[in-house]
């Protein structure tokens, strides 16, 4: 029993005078316990909306009016040039700038003045099944609240809701894409984080120092090598998702793959930063969790609609680059979207690859020359 | 023969208050074999990096072949390095190791061939394609010896290139180091073994981050009356313990 004491003070030092590890060790909970507590809700307040009102009538303004008074849905009209169609609307559906088309037949107004049954139309993205099943109950309480005011038309007052790119809302078509963007942003990173800190572990960082290759040279080089593992490992997963899962690649595999390149490269250049900011490969593999795994999980869309998120976290999803793959992969995949739809999703995740190769070969120079 | 190819002026380096090198002088001459000797923990390696430009000097000058290492880094180029800690990525074999450091050194790919065919002289076929974790200690020693002079550096840095190999490894290491110059390589070499003193042509002894003892090894121990290196090293470090 003696030897407990000073294995156990053996132990307190190691825990207490490594200070990187213990911020990552004591930053996660806490993080986790606010995301989970204060900011993170399943609870939707800002339902992107299309209208399709045939009618133009008083009566279907009024029907208009019950969706758009409350925090829930929020409308997003036509950009210039775009038609006023289902089409259109169907396009801004596939590309996740709304969620759901609200449809009026054109003789609405006349049915209901008639006593004739009417339908009104709803399209919903089925791609977030939860989220989809939210919409449809949120849909079904603004319907009883205007047939409220309209008892008069309960009986006539049809409702057709269609569930587009996942009909039977399950589960693993929304929650296996997603999840190939948190692996595949963690997978990259890790690839690269331990590269650097192995190095430096090892010493033979001393040796890639004093040589004259060029510090871009080795960041692109090291990022490179990782490229084909990461595409490797994202075909194994894909193939997993089609054949196991049953879930359906209605896109374009290529453009898939088009964007997975930029978006690996996002993650390698991650992981080579977190490698050059950690001294060692302990360190780094936590560093590399801690930033990739924690926010791609809770604040990327993956399980909590963005719309769902506090303000300020909001914010933060912008600068995750799983909130930008997501919306590419569960179109591509889901929706059968084409590069067109995700070019904006594509071009910020290439700005984040440019900008942290950059800042990675900035750091690495100047450990160098910090070195020397 | 006597012209310093290496100075070191006033080399001090400090971590927080602890003074690793204490403001040390010393030359290395031109094709001479130097053995920088000491105890662990004695500032060699941290004075070889920073000759190397692989640790920041807290004050003082490092003049290679003339020029000042802070002023010109591109001076580094006439220094090749093995290091005690690595020296070749275990899990690469012999050839894909040289194929690296060539790549890195920027030879061209007939100069990288040319090194390639040169290391069968040192390795046997049979092991050329076997990952160096699993070559004989001699050989991957050798290896890395290669390795060092890619770049066809002019002084070669070897930091403890023989601790944890046994005597005879040990004894076919140095006369590569004499084959290499003969080549007019000039050669700073750290150890901790006393007994490898009789290699070189001149020693410098550093204990604590100073230099306690400078010369040829034979005139030293007939200047100090004493029978060994070892003894010398020893007395010496009693004068400066008693200081």
């Amino acid at each position: 029993m003696k030897g407990i004491k000073p294995v156990t003070r053996k132990e307190l030092y190691h825990i207490f005078r490594d200070p990187k590890s213990l911020i990552i060790i004591f930053l996660m909970p806490v993080i986790m316990i606010f995301l989970y507590g204060y900011a993170i809700s399943f609870d939707l307040n800002n339902i992107n909306i299309g209208i399709l009102d045939y009618s133009g009538s008083e009566i279907s303004g009024k029907f208009i009016g019950k969706f758009l008074h409350n925090d829930y849905f929020t409308r997003v009209g036509l950009k210039s040039g775009e038609h006023q169609s289902l089409g259109t609307y169907e396009k801004k559906l596939k590309a996740g700038e709304i969620d759901e088309i609200i449809i009026i037949p054109s003789d609405f107004s006349k049915k209901v003045r008639s006593g004739i049954p009417v339908e009104v139309g709803f399209v919903i993205d089925g791609s977030d099944s939860n989220t989809a099943n939210i919409i449809y109950q949120y849909n079904e309480m603004v319907i009883f609240d205007f047939l409220e005011e309209y008892q008069n038309i309960r009986d006539i007052f049809k409702v057709n809701t269609k569930i587009y790119f996942n009909p039977e809302l399950k589960s693993a078509y929304f929650f296996i894409p997603g999840l190939i963007a948190v692996l595949l942003l963690m997978i990259s990173a890790l690839l690269t984080s331990l590269s650097i800190s192995r190095e430096k572990e090892s010493g033979s960082i001393d040796l890639i120092f004093i040589s004259p290759v060029k510090s871009y040279e080795i960041i692109i080089g090291k990022t490179i090598a990782y490229v084909f593992v990461a595409f490797a490992v994202e075909s194994i997963i894909l193939l997993f998702s089609k054949f196991w899962f049953g879930i359906p690649i209605k896109g374009n595999l290529l453009v898939l793959f088009g964007f997975s390149l930029i978006y690996i490269f996002t993650g390698l250049s991650l992981g080579i930063m977190i490698s050059i900011t950690t001294p060692d490969q302990k360190t780094s593999m936590l560093g590399t969790l801690l930033v990739t795994m924690l926010p791609s999980i809770m604040l990327s869309g993956f399980i909590f609609p963005l719309t769902s998120l506090a303000e300020p976290l909001r914010l933060i999803s912008n600068i995750i680059p799983a909130t930008y793959f997501l919306k590419i992969i569960r179109g591509v995949v889901l929706k059968g979207a084409s590069v067109s739809d995700f070019l904006f999703n594509g071009l910020i995740l290439l700005l984040m690859s440019v900008i942290l190769i950059f800042l990675a070969v900035r750091k690495f120079s100047r450990m160098r020359r910090i070195a020397g | 023969m006597n012209e310093n190819i290496i100075e070191v002026r006033e080399l001090k380096k400090k971590f927080g208050d602890f003074i690793a090198v204490n403001s040390i002088n010393f030359g290395v001459r031109k094709g001479e074999i130097l053995g920088f000797l000491g105890p662990n923990g004695a500032g060699k390696t941290t004075t070889i990096k920073m000759i190397m430009g692989l640790l920041s000097i807290t004050s003082g000058d490092i003049i290679i072949d003339g020029i000042n290492l802070a002023k010109s880094k591109e001076v580094k180029e006439k220094l090749g390095y093995m290091s005690q800690k690595f020296s070749l990525y275990p899990k690469l074999s012999a050839i894909e190791n040289i194929e690296f450091f060539a790549g890195i050194s920027g030879l061209g790919k007939k100069k990288i061939k040319s090194k390639i065919d040169e290391l069968q002289d040192i390795v046997q076929k049979d092991l050329l394609d076997r990952s160096v974790d699993k070559l004989p200690p001699g050989i991957k020693q050798k290896v890395a010896l290669y390795a060092s002079l890619i770049p066809d550096p002019d002084i070669l840095l070897l930091d403890e290139p023989t601790s944890g190999v046994d005597p005879e490894v040990r004894r076919n290491f140095w006369q590569e180091i004499y084959n290499i110059k003969k080549r007019g390589k000039t050669i700073l070499v750290t150890t901790h073994n006393l007994d490898e003193v009789e290699y070189a042509d001149r020693i410098v002894i550093l204990h604590r981050g100073n230099i306690i003892v400078e010369g040829e090894p034979s005139e030293l121990i007939r200047e100090h009356g004493v029978d060994s290196v070892e003894t010398l090293f020893k007395e010496a470090v009693r004068d400066y313990e008693g200081n």
